[in-house]
């Protein structure tokens, strides 16, 4: 069982043994990306020890804010695999030509100590993005939820209550900061943040519960971190996001989406 | 008696328009040459919400239970003020879990050039050597007319069938044929939810579905200021905490088309919600349906009146057996 019930009153120390709680956090869902489930997974890695609980339900909440409570089912017809399906494409993410061997690429976000490396590892990486969090659920993505974990439990940590985050996002026109844990997701242009800190930045409250509420949040932004007014590949990427409710599906989707459409060459304006 | 026509459309064409929805503007614009100009200058139209054909169980608060079927496909039958409002808000929380919802509820997107369109089907489950298994989601577009004058409605299929709306509709895009239409009395629907709610002294929000004008370039049209019986910081639905968002209304601009003119608008943009102000719950939840504001006619305005423990995030309520998300194969 990878995800620990509710709120942990366990100690820190007693759960992580002598990994410090934020690095063993980026290497808690290893054995996804070497198709693995938590009970078949092994406890070392390339000489780095992983598929550690995480402490605080911070897991057990980030699972909750991008897949369905309870049993989980089948929900694609013919796809038993840990390799992602893309929302963008309706294809599924293809290892070739991305990188040469998995487990190579998979050491550079795990093997560091340091905990802030480690996300900046997860935030830049195509890797874990190839990966789903359940072959149930291939749509969502390792990538987006591990950087969910952490940023629930950095939180955590600092003392907010799931109640008392916020989704913020970057300032329009400023360079996007990144917040260590914190930074959810980072492109050229805009960053995305879960924080009880939003330190300025617009933001919308994550709700009372763990849910898979990204479309509801989302709409509810008091400010887009990218310019809608300025060109429809925005405005295709905003309306998108208004109905996924997936947080890791939908910020694997961002990603995606600037990648592939990003409004780089401005569209020529059309109107209905 | 206060009476609208909904009308779900089957879209036949990949589309290329204003991408939140089918402007009421464009409906309007496209339903309009068929008709009498005097019966046109009566008619109201909504925007056009785009909805998946797929199945479904229906909301809570509505006045169905259970299994709905492919409650995209066809328009449920109306008889509370909530059942108006299951395919408006495009999260379609009614999805199923068991199939992958999100990728329903996402318009697959085609590029022709650098133009990004919407399809109109999406194709699933096809690895290579499996293809009699895949299977396709197709896309609807959902609206509503109503008229200052009693013998506009209901306009018959042959008038709304057929239309061709968004970019490059002289190409093909954007083409609609009708699925489905139906009356809906809004005097005669059940507004209990929000009577019973305003008895027991409970709050309510208001959920803007369509964008409201706050300035347009329109000749003649007024500026308008974001109404007062709007509370903008009254505490969220699901929240525990004393403020929704950090920053305000969010606005945003769009363009209304006037035959060879384009005007600029500036919006408070859909899908935010704010506390209510006012004092007549159930007179304003009628309001919401027939639109408030400049170019309300055209789509503008529209809006959802709910009680304050009415979280729209269904799975966001507090649920008896906090399970364990089981994820693991």
């Amino acid at each position: 069982m990878s995800d620990s019930g509710g709120s942990s009153s366990a100690g820190v120390d007693d759960v992580v043994g002598e990994v410090e709680p934020m690095v063993a956090t980026y290497r808690h869902d290893v054995h996804k990306a070497r198709s693995r489930s938590h009970e078949h997974a092994e406890d070392v890695f390339r000489g780095v020890r992983v598929n550690e609980d995480v402490p605080l339900g911070a897991d057990h909440d980030a699972a909750l804010l991008s897949r369905p409570r309870g049993k989980p089912e089948r929900t694609l017809d013919a796809h038993e695999s840990w390799f992602r399906v893309s929302l963008l494409t309706g294809e599924v993410v293809s290892t070739s030509g991305t990188v040469d061997d998995v487990d190579v690429a998979l050491r550079e976000v795990i093997e560091s100590d340091d905990a802030g490396a480690l996300h900046e590892a997860w935030l830049s990486s195509d890797v874990p993005a190839m990966f789903n969090e359940s072959p149930y659920y291939p749509y969502t993505s390792l990538k987006f939820h591990t950087l969910l974990v952490a940023a629930l439990l950095d939180n955590y940590r600092a003392g907010f209550g799931f109640d008392e985050l916020f989704l913020a996002v970057s300032l329009r026109d400023a360079v996007p900061e990144v917040v260590p844990h914190r930074t959810v997701l980072s492109t050229a242009g805009f960053a995305l943040y879960v924080t009880g800190d939003p330190a300025g930045r617009p933001a919308a409250r994550l709700g009372s519960r763990p849910a898979r509420s990204f479309a509801d949040v989302w709409s509810r932004l008091p400010e887009f971190p990218f310019d809608v007014d300025a060109s429809r590949r925005w405005r295709v990427l905003d309306a998108q996001l208004r109905r996924i409710r997936s947080w890791s599906v939908a910020l694997q989707f961002i990603e995606e989406y600037v990648a592939a459409l990003g409004p780089a060459v401005e569209d020529a304006e059309v109107v209905a | 008696m206060t009476v609208v026509q909904q009308v779900l459309f089957e879209l036949e064409a990949q589309y290329f328009g204003h991408p939140y929805a089918v402007s009421g503007n464009a409906l309007f614009n496209a339903i309009a040459r068929r008709m009498d100009s005097g019966d046109a200058r009566a008619l109201h139209v909504s925007h056009g919400v785009f909805v998946p054909g797929e199945y479904g169980e229906f909301p809570a608060g509505t006045s169905h239970e259970g299994y709905a079927g492919k409650l995209g496909q066809s328009l449920p039958e109306v008889e509370s003020c909530d059942d108006l409002f299951i395919l408006r808000d495009s999260a379609y929380r009614w999805l199923l879990d068991s199939r992958p919802r999100d990728a329903h509820n996402a318009h697959p997107l085609q590029t022709h050039g650098d133009r990004v369109v919407f399809d109109s089907t999406c194709w699933f489950g096809r690895p290579p050597g499996q293809r009699n298994r895949r299977r396709s989601v197709s896309w609807y577009v959902h609206c509503y007319l109503h008229a200052d004058s009693e013998d506009v409605l209901p306009l018959s299929e042959e008038v709304l069938d057929e239309l061709r709306v968004g970019g490059g509709r002289n190409y093909g895009f954007g083409a609609l044929s009708v699925a489905d239409t139906q009356l809906v009395d809004l005097d005669a629907l059940d507004y209990s939810r929000v009577t019973e709610a305003a008895e027991l002294g409970e709050a309510f929000w208001v959920e803007l579905v369509s964008p409201y004008v706050l300035e347009s370039e329109f000749p003649g049209a007024d500026s308008q200021s974001v109404p007062w019986w709007w509370d903008v910081d009254m505490e969220a639905p699901g929240t525990g905490s004393s403020t929704e968002t950090m920053g305000g209304l969010r606005r945003r601009e769009t363009r209304f088309v006037d035959g060879a003119d384009s005007h600029a608008l500036v919006t408070v943009d859909h899908g935010q919600v704010v506390g209510y102000a006012g004092s007549d719950p159930v007179g304003t939840a009628k309001n919401g349906v027939l639109r408030i504001g400049t170019h309300s006619r055209f789509g503008f305005g529209e809006f959802r009146v709910r009680p304050a423990s009415d979280d729209r995030v269904p799975e966001r309520s507090p649920v008896e057996g906090d399970g364990v998300v089981e994820g693991d194969a």
